[in-house]
């Protein structure tokens, strides 16, 4: 039953909320703050919350040092490749260890799920080693396919399966009887059901691949070929000393796709995970 | 519209057998209710007709043609969930046109088809809704449309009405036969509640333990009941049973004896009255009373008789406060006397 608080108790609960907010909310204020700052009143102390000056030609530079929009155009073609591609697997194999029976099937799931205890960190050298040898290295094959068929793949599967395992039988006994193959049990009628964990899916794989750091640095070397959170690094002056406000001007444009997708998608997100009993 | 025969039907589940070998004739038109305890095997055998679960043994035909290896969908059938089962992201119009569509019937055909059934079970108001806007009725309602508006050959309905509040029951008990009545499509339809099997069935079967107990019409389950299962299965409150001895004198049980119609034989068996064919009568049996629920039309009074619990049905309101004495007579002409080692029918 929902009980009315009192308005002393939702005035205590705000403040609570404020206050445990501003850790999460300084570190991005900061970056936007610090983009539109000339570099020597970022280092002023005390710190100015609100900028003295404000010097807008940091976001033009960003494209002069780097080739941002190229780099931008690949870090969002990468995740669009990477989500649509974890979408189409996750599914059909969530779905396969969920609904279809065969022998080894729990097996060969706590298999899959067993490639999530080993970090990327490991693999990381086999994996360069097979790419070079396959001549993809500095392409980004290697950024598209280690993802669809890695970690955050296995992670989308085990919650499509979640999902896929909640949907009643009789929901496909009903499409069987009406005619239905599985294939298209599994695209007509599970699949449009399944759009929440879908959702979550999207959304996670696709931050995942955006965020990417550790592949690019190792298996891209071109400036053309970079992707974001490869090309943040890069904005250095002939000393090697950071170009903080340029960095955050970029890293500031950088973090908005990721803003836009949470704050369109938080609902689904939130929703997508809690049909999969993974919400606490 | 065709026949349904079950020839000697088995099935386990690795070394676990759940049917045992059944065997009915359905007839074309004919409405058969399953009915059975939790866990008889009735959903299985249903299930085995639509073909959602293997055969392990036996045969199954609809119409002339053994089905043990066809797909549900080549079957003939439809089948009404005891969830529904209705697509949740589809309108009520594309739940019922579905199978249509997916068997490559016209546009036109499938509206048309569509209209005619939502006209039957009223829905017209209700086809651009989605599932989840319905009430259980409503839906329970367009997952009968849904069946009907492909005009199967066979309807199988598995606990169709478990979902609903007793009162939606009734109605939709009714909606069901009376839909039958109109369609006069063979349908075989599964419940654990005895008296939608009586209200509704042409035939009962009633199953326990994977085993069919008895095949008959309604009354005559109720009339001669083929085992002491069957017996206290069918009929509500249950039949009363009072284990003992026919002698002489009479069925003697733990500490009272009870008149027997001429020319019975035996020795241990169990004597079944029906609550309902006891009468007040100041030269019948004393019985104490335990409890005196008056339900308006009647009145059931637990009582004990000798050693034996029992109730009984009567149409007088009794006044009797427990603890009290009041005597009874049972209806000689309609007493049940099984055998107490096979629980069979021996009168």
């Amino acid at each position: 039953m929902k009980t009315e608080l009192s308005p002393r108790v939702k005035v205590a609960l705000y403040g609570l909320m404020s206050v445990l907010l501003i850790p999460f909310v300084f570190p991005t204020w900061w970056m936007v703050t610090s983009s539109v700052k000339p570099i020597s009143d970022i280092f002023a102390f005390p710190p100015d919350l609100w900028p003295r000056r404000f010097d807008w030609t940091t976001y033009g530079k960003v494209f002069e040092l780097q080739p941002f929009a190229q780099q931008y155009w690949n870090s969002a073609y990468i995740a669009a490749v990477v989500t649509l591609g974890t979408m189409v697997f996750s599914s059909m194999a969530g779905y396969a260890f969920a609904r279809i029976k065969f022998p080894g099937a729990n097996l060969l799931f706590t298999i899959v799920l067993l490639g999530l205890l080993i970090p990327s960190e490991v693999t990381i050298v086999p994996l360069f080693q097979m790419f070079l040898k396959w001549g993809m290295i500095n392409t980004h094959w290697p950024l598209i396919l280690v993802p669809i068929f890695g970690a955050p793949s296995v992670f989308a599967t085990f919650v499509m399966r979640q999902f896929f395992i909640a949907l009643p039988g009789e929901l496909e006994e009903a499409a069987r009887v009406d005619g239905l193959g599985r294939f298209k049990i599994f695209w007509i009628i599970a699949l449009p059901l399944a759009k929440p964990a879908l959702g979550a899916v999207a959304i996670f794989t696709f931050l995942h691949s955006w965020n990417l750091y550790l592949e690019p640095i190792v298996f891209i070397s071109s400036r053309n070929m970079f992707t974001l959170p490869q090309a943040l690094t890069q904005f250095t002056d002939a000393y090697g000393g950071a170009m903080w406000n340029i960095q955050m001007a970029a890293a500031t444009m950088t973090a908005l796709p990721v803003l836009a997708v949470f704050i369109i998608a938080q609902k689904q997100f939130v929703e997508g995970l809690a049909h999969t009993g993974l919400k606490g | 519209m065709a026949p349904v025969t079950l020839k000697h039907v088995k099935k386990s589940y690795g070394d676990a057998s759940v049917i045992h070998g059944v065997d009915i004739d359905i007839a074309d038109g004919e409405f058969v209710v399953l009915v059975g305890p939790s866990g008889c095997g009735k959903s299985t055998l249903l299930r085995m007709i639509a073909g959602l679960e293997t055969i392990t043994d036996g045969e199954v035909s609809i119409g002339s043609r053994v089905v043990n290896d066809l797909d549900p969908k080549d079957r003939d059938i439809a089948m009404v969930f005891q969830n529904y089962a209705l697509y949740p992201h589809m309108t009520v119009e594309t739940n019922m046109g579905f199978s249509l569509e997916h068997r490559g019937a016209s546009k036109a055909e499938i509206a048309e088809r569509v209209r005619w059934a939502a006209g039957i079970l009223g829905l017209e108001p209700l086809l651009k809704r989605y599932p989840r806007q319905l009430s259980g009725g409503q839906r329970q309602r367009v997952a009968m449309g849904r069946a009907i508006v492909r005009n199967p050959q066979v309807f199988l309905f598995d606990e169709p009405l478990s979902n609903l509040d007793a009162k939606l029951r009734v109605v939709m008990r009714g909606e069901i036969k009376s839909l039958h009545q109109r369609l006069g499509v063979t349908t075989v339809y599964v419940t654990h509640d005895q008296i939608e099997a009586m209200t509704m069935a042409d035939k009962i079967v009633v199953m326990n333990a994977g085993k069919v107990e008895q095949i008959g019409a309604p009354l005559d389950l109720y009339d001669r009941p083929a085992n002491q299962f069957v017996a206290s299965f069918i009929g509500s409150p249950s039949m009363n049973f009072i284990g003992g001895k026919i002698t002489a004198d009479g069925f003697v049980g733990a500490g009272v004896t009870l008149p027997l119609p001429a020319g019975v034989i035996g020795e241990n068996a169990v004597y079944g009255i029906r609550p309902e064919h006891f009468e007040l009568s100041s030269d019948g049996l004393p019985a104490t009373v335990l409890l005196v629920e008056p339900m308006g039309s009647e009145t059931q009074v637990t009582m004990t008789l000798g050693e034996h619990q029992i109730i009984g049905v009567f149409r007088e309101r009794v006044q009797a406060k427990p603890g009290s004495t009041i005597t009874i007579k049972p209806d000689i002409a309609n007493i049940h006397l099984f055998d107490a080692s096979t629980g069979l029918r021996i009168n």
